[in-house]
């Protein structure tokens, strides 16, 4: 049966004094907190701080004691929990993709349900995986099984975009990720994001995520909100002890003229090696089922580049040699400073490098928007 | 002995023609497998509503099973026979003693398959906005199939064994042939309606284990 669409853009959304207890122990205390339309807040936080409690309260999965949740002035507890989370996307770090829905399915269920025709769902559908970098021919048929992670998490974005929500809610989607595949989602979700002008609230541990992604942040601590400010206030201007010590990864950044390219370092699994005499088609295969995004080419003397997964499926002609797809990406030396690598790569406009250890490749280096501030 | 072999072979065949017309097993098999196929359909749709029911009932679900636990552990043949009084002779009291049997596994496979669905998949189901009704429809039920047609599976090796005793009780079927031969102590109708039977149950069991199978491969669970 379809659903009100209960808000076309979100101005406002407000905590008032929340609190929800399991048992003794508060699951939040008294948090207030006050998100504008189009921003994007993270909240981080030991575990067990309330931070995932707070995003669940807000699509109604937990509901609070006491206090009010305002959406656009409007309190939720007032609206149908249904329709209120038709109108809310929610992307979870297990992603949690029906297995016996193929992915089309997936993405389309809430919108059959809303008995939307079968054209205009399939062509969200396919609309939706190629904003995720999905080519859609390839994808709707198959099942969540035959995918690798990193194209779980996508599906899973594009499952949480398909009403159009003007709200997102994230729940450390990046998080079971390998860290090599969370820099290139966290890059592309960063890209994403002004595509998308929605309101997002992000639950993450990875305060480099934070400071990368986030608009402003939000410190939780035993139940309590701490701090919400930008990344510079919460460096510069610690409330207390406990977010000097969250933020403490920040000091890097302010010593980042001592800092050399192996303190950065991403170390490389040999998997990620291709030999670039591999056909496309058998480089796909082997990236999925290796499940990685990117691969790097070598000639058996050295890497000359790297190929990235979503760039091989969109190739037609998958006989071709890897070869000749190559990517080529700066690549440095482990003792470099880290400072003169990041303005090169920044200026040729690289999100990678290679890192070289006696002439040979031994890891990545990803730098990230945080740095390049630093720097800039 | 090439000629000699092919003696034996004959022999064989010929006896087993011989035994298969004169217990008319072709009608009995026909019997039995009515018999059984009515018992599973009527299992199948009561154990599989008794099953939701009690997933929609938690408090009774317990002492349910365990009733239906105790009537597992009635032995087959006073089961008959307990049924008699009420059901009369042949066919009905052996499908129903048929279906007493199968809804233990198929009840509480419904019920386990339904409750152990992975809470991961429920939650996100409820985040995105389907109701209870929809989260049951389109999340529990399919989750769980590969659960009940195990439990579909441990029932049809029981309604074999149900159905092949109904011959005790003048239910007709392999039963009655394999009963005919003990009393007059033939054993080739012995042998053949003893294997008949026993490779009937085997193609079942392996049919259903194929479905189930491929339920499992289909719905990821490896």
């Amino acid at each position: 049966m379809p659903s009100k669409r209960l808000f076309d853009r979100i101005d406002s959304i407000q905590l008032r004094g929340v609190t929800k207890k399991y048992d003794d122990r508060f699951a939040i205390n008294d948090v207030s907190i006050d998100i504008e339309g189009g921003e994007l807040v993270i909240f981080i936080g030991p575990s067990g701080s309330g931070k995932t409690t707070t995003l669940r309260m807000i699509n109604r999965l937990i509901e609070p004691d006491s206090g009010t949740i305002l959406i656009n002035d409007q309190d939720i507890m007032e609206l149908e929990p249904v329709a209120l989370r038709r109108n809310i996307g929610y992307v979870i770090q297990n992603i949690g993709l029906f297995p016996h829905m193929n992915i089309a399915e997936n993405i389309g269920l809430v919108a059959k349900l809303e008995s939307w025709d079968e054209k205009k769902i399939k062509d969200r559908v396919e609309y939706l995986l190629d904003f995720v970098s999905l080519p859609s021919e390839m994808f709707m048929d198959r099942y969540p099984h035959q995918l690798s992670g990193g194209q779980q998490q996508r599906v899973g974005l594009a499952r949480a975009l398909m009403m159009d929500p003007p709200l997102l809610l994230m729940d450390e989607p990046f998080g079971a990720l390998d860290p090599i595949l969370r820099k290139q989602l966290q890059e592309e979700f960063y890209q994403i994001r002004e595509k998308l002008g929605k309101t997002i609230i992000f639950v993450t541990h990875d305060i480099e995520e934070a400071f990368k992604l986030g608009d402003r942040i939000a410190i939780m601590d035993d139940a309590k909100l701490v701090q919400i400010g930008t990344a510079e206030e919460l460096i510069f201007h610690p409330a207390n002890e406990m977010v000097a010590s969250i933020v403490d990864t920040s000091k890097k950044f302010k010593h980042l003229d001592t800092l050399k390219i192996k303190d950065l370092i991403s170390p490389l699994e040999c998997m990620y090696v291709h030999d670039g005499s591999l056909d496309v088609e058998s480089a796909i295969s082997s990236m999925i089922e290796k499940n990685i995004e990117i691969a790097v080419v070598s000639n058996g003397s050295g890497p000359l580049g790297i190929v990235k997964l979503i760039d091989l499926l969109r190739m037609d002609d998958k006989e071709s040699k890897i070869i000749d797809h190559v990517v080529e990406i700066p690549s440095f030396s482990r003792n470099e400073l880290l400072s003169s690598s990041l303005k090169i790569m920044q200026k040729d406009g690289h999100s990678m490098a290679f890192v070289m250890t006696d002439g040979k490749l031994s890891g990545f280096l990803f730098p990230n928007d945080a740095f390049s501030q630093v720097i800039g | 002995m090439d000629k000699e072999h092919k003696g034996v072979d004959s022999l064989l065949l010929s006896d087993l023609v011989e035994v298969w017309e004169t217990n008319s097993l072709t009608l009995r098999t026909i019997e039995h497998l009515t018999m059984f196929s009515i018992a599973i359909v009527l299992a199948s749709i009561i154990g599989v509503s008794l099953g939701l029911f009690l997933f929609s009932r938690p408090r009774i679900a317990h002492p349910m099973l365990n009733l239906l636990n105790l009537v597992e552990t009635i032995p087959d043949i006073p089961l008959l026979v307990l049924l008699l009084p009420i059901f009369g002779l042949g066919r009905d009291p052996t499908i129903v003693a048929s279906v007493l049997y199968s809804l233990l596994p198929i009840t509480r496979n419904t019920y386990t398959g339904l409750k152990e669905v992975d809470l991961k998949y429920v939650d996100i189901a409820r985040a995105m906005g389907l109701s209870e009704k929809d989260i049951l429809l389109k999340v529990r039920i399919p989750l769980s199939l590969p659960m009940i047609v195990g439990g579909l599976r441990i029932a049809l090796v029981f309604t074999m064994g149900v159905v092949t005793l109904g011959g005790l009780i003048a239910a007709g079927g392999l039963g009655a042939a394999l009963i005919a031969g003990i009393q007059l102590y033939k054993i080739n109708t012995i042998l053949v309606a003893g294997l008949w039977t026993g490779l009937l149950a085997v193609i079942f069991d392996g049919l259903a284990g194929i479905v189930e199978k491929r339920l499992q491969r289909r719905y990821g669970i490896w």
